[in-house]
């Protein structure tokens, strides 16, 4: 009779919590849901954006054609310099910073606000700003020039393969660097007191502390960072479409998001741009699922 | 009986009444504070003579409104009138998404009288399956406008010393660019880099090339004049004599502030309008001049940069009343030519309105008026836009990159060809 009792009264606690969440629910199902499944079946037809008739079943001709792109490979290439060249710092130069704020006494919320100020900025401000820093005449040949003693160098910022997908990483990392440090911070500061205390009565300098305490309790955090660093990176857009926009080369920096979007918008062609869509799906699910496998095995927990 | 009466009633009641309603046209078209004003002003008017319409203008950024009036029309909810390039137009048109023209709501009896109000040439961009559709907002080619002092503070005299051929423009450059190392200070001249299909590809015809064939089945004919262009825009770059390059801020903004920064730009006659606008001091300062846009010396073809236009449309889609009203209101706005020409700068190339003397009077209207008359329109494919990022894709490898001409060449010509051969 109890348990009845317990299974209604948590039966009713079920229908109130599905009552709750049923507006995000529907908002997820109409924003996100619906158009993740019309990608999907619009990826295996041909479809031009303006055209009124339906769309043609054509199979695997996307992706048929899309492997054999080399327009398609320069973008997993371009996504992968980028991504690659950004996620790693990203989530090394957050802990050592996030580490850093910690062990401060004062200013720790100064640094705090210092660090993550620049992610509160819209991504076409941060492009637009750093445009200027790397213009021929802006900061960033000037800062350069002075660090090197070398005048009238042009470091060509905008204009070289390299220094291009450098300026793209540049740009990203500062904005969100800070966001990461954050998380960071609130990972630190979850572990309790009482286990650096011991280590430090047991002999362990600061380094040690460090490494054998905070580092291994801070695992899921660095998961987490690292699925979102990566996930990001993957997803990139408005820092490279705005690079093109203002006239720099748009080949290195061809990234898979800006190709997805040039195929539909600029080429109408949407059914293409779905298959880039899902196949940059599945590499995204594919890499976090790797991420996810390898933390487990080595697992960490308070005693 | 008198339930039948009463029902006739409100019948003749519910029809009249739905004529009488008021029909709302939204107007979607892009930035530009001049023609703002001037078309709020037709919109006040026009709603004063038909009190049941409701103008809806709206507008934003033009390097947005491709991007929006397609997102718009992708779902269905195009505009009743919008304002796009001729490049963009086309896809428009070829998937039935706007309408042939209205000639009865535009005033004239048949297409025809329409067609023969405009200069020669004005609808080819517009015109498929023996329809016309639009109504042009303006037509522009491009020449160069030139700073008078800044090119004598090069020691040249701006009105015997302005180039006429490519060859010349290179030389000059290099005599007007001042530089502080390898980091230009003061361009000479820039070209506008995103727009190669309208300034680019009359450099490759005047040598004998185009993107396609005679024949519609080669892509990038005549590769010696593809190769004699990339050639001048690898010397341009970075890699060569370092005049300029795409990733300089734009020169036809820079050249209006007159802070020596840029001597000379390649713009419309709108360029005239904006830098009144812009820079007053340096408009009435009888400092510049616009000189026809160069050929190469051994062109074959003498070519000015390719004419292309905006032209409003028509939204299929909406319904029957509404378009007859869009039509009526842009009749209302082309019957002011001579304004948008006066206060906005916009020439629709109506024979009355280039006959008349408000235009001969405009500066250097002459000189546009030569080299539209030897231009070509603007290439007009339904993969145009892909083809002119392929053709930006090679001048930025040989300006930006280092490419060799001729790989970058190869490499545009497999491009080109597989988008002609890509049946999607």
């Amino acid at each position: 009779m109890a348990r009845h009792r317990k299974f209604g009264m948590e039966h009713n606690k079920a229908k109130w919590g599905i009552i709750f969440i049923l507006p995000s629910l529907i908002f997820f199902a109409v924003f996100s849901f619906y158009p993740i499944i019309n990608a999907f079946y619009l990826s295996f037809h041909r479809k031009d954006l303006l055209s009124l008739r339906a769309p043609k079943f054509i199979g695997f001709d996307n992706y048929t054609y899309l492997f054999g792109s080399s327009n398609f490979w320069n973008s997993v290439l371009s996504t992968t310099f980028f991504t690659l060249g950004t996620f790693i710092p990203l989530l090394v130069f957050s802990l050592i910073l996030a580490a850093f704020i910690m062990s401060r006494k004062r200013f720790q919320k100064f640094f705090q606000m210092a660090f993550y100020s620049p992610a509160v900025l819209s991504s076409v401000v941060a492009a637009v700003i750093w445009l200027l820093v790397f213009d021929p005449r802006g900061l960033g040949n000037q800062m350069l020039n002075t660090l090197f003693n070398s005048p009238g160098v042009d470091h060509k910022w905008l204009a070289t393969d390299t220094m291009l997908r450098l300026s793209t990483i540049i740009v990203y990392f500062w904005k969100y660097i800070g966001y990461f440090t954050i998380i960071f911070i609130a990972g630190i500061s979850s572990i309790p007191k009482q286990l650096h205390e011991a280590a430090y009565i047991d002999g362990a300098n600061i380094w040690q502390g460090f490494w054998r305490v905070t580092f291994p309790l801070l695992k899921p955090t660095v998961l987490l960072v690292s699925v979102m660093s990566m996930i990001q990176c993957l997803k990139t857009f408005s820092t490279q479409y705005l690079f093109t926009v203002s006239g720099t080369p748009s080949k290195p920096i061809n990234v898979i998001t800006l190709n997805i979007y040039n195929t539909a918008i600029r080429d109408h062609r949407i059914g293409r741009a779905s298959a880039m869509s899902v196949l940059l799906f599945i590499i995204m699910l594919f890499f976090t699922g790797m991420q996810i496998k390898g933390s487990k095995s080595d697992d960490v927990t308070y005693m | 009986m008198k339930q039948c009466f009463l029902f006739l009633i409100i019948v003749v009641l519910l029809v009249t009444s739905s004529f009488a309603a008021n029909v709302e046209i939204v107007y979607w078209t892009h930035t530009d504070t001049a023609r703002t004003e001037l078309e709020n002003r037709y919109i006040e008017e026009f709603e004063a003579m038909y009190p049941n319409v409701t103008i809806k203008r709206v507008y934003n950024e033009a390097s947005k409104m491709g991007d929006l009036i397609l997102t718009a029309f992708s779902g269905n909810v195009g505009p009743d009138i919008f304002n796009l390039q001729t490049e963009q137009l086309f896809s428009y048109i070829v998937n039935g998404r706007v309408s042939p023209v209205d000639p009865k709501a535009l005033g004239v009896k048949n297409v025809e009288e329409y067609v023969a109000q405009y200069s020669k040439g004005t609808f080819q961009p517009v015109t498929y399956d023996g329809e016309i559709y639009g109504v042009p907002l303006e037509l522009t080619n491009w020449c160069i406008f030139i700073n008078k002092r800044l090119f004598r503070e090069g020691g040249l005299n701006p009105e015997t010393d302005y180039p006429k051929t490519w060859e010349e423009m290179m030389e000059v450059s290099e005599k007007l660019t001042q530089r502080n190392g390898e980091i230009i200070t003061r361009r000479a001249f820039d070209f506008r880099y995103p727009y190669y299909l309208v300034s680019m590809l009359p450099m490759v015809q005047q040598l004998g090339g185009d993107i396609i064939s005679p024949d519609g089945k080669e892509a990038i004919y005549n590769e010696e004049a593809w190769l004699k262009v990339l050639t001048y825009f690898r010397d341009w770059g970075i890699h060569g004599k370092n005049l300029g390059n795409p990733t300089y801020t734009n020169a036809r903004k820079t050249w209006n502030k007159d802070n020596g920064d840029m001597i000379m730009c390649l713009s419309g006659l709108y360029q005239e309008g904006r830098l009144k606008t812009d820079n007053p001091e340096f408009y009435d300062s009888g400092e510049w001049m616009v000189v026809p846009f160069p050929v190469f010396e051994d062109a074959v073809n003498d070519l000015g940069a390719a004419s292309y236009g905006h032209f409003w449309m028509v939204n299929a889609q909406s319904s029957k009343t509404k378009q007859e009203w869009a039509w009526k209101f842009l009749d209302y706005m082309r019957g002011h030519a001579e304004e948008f020409l006066e206060y906005v700068y916009l020439v629709q190339p109506i024979k009355t309105l280039v006959e008349s003397d408000l235009f001969k009077n405009m500066p250097y209207s002459n000189v546009f008026l030569e080299d539209l008359e030897k231009s070509n329109s603007v290439y007009i494919n339904e993969n145009g836009k892909m083809i002119e990022e392929k053709i930006g894709i090679a001048v930025q490898a040989v300006m930006l990159s280092g490419t060799d001409p001729a790989d970058a060449l190869e490499q545009l010509k497999k491009d080109v060809q597989e988008i002609l051969d890509d049946s999607y």
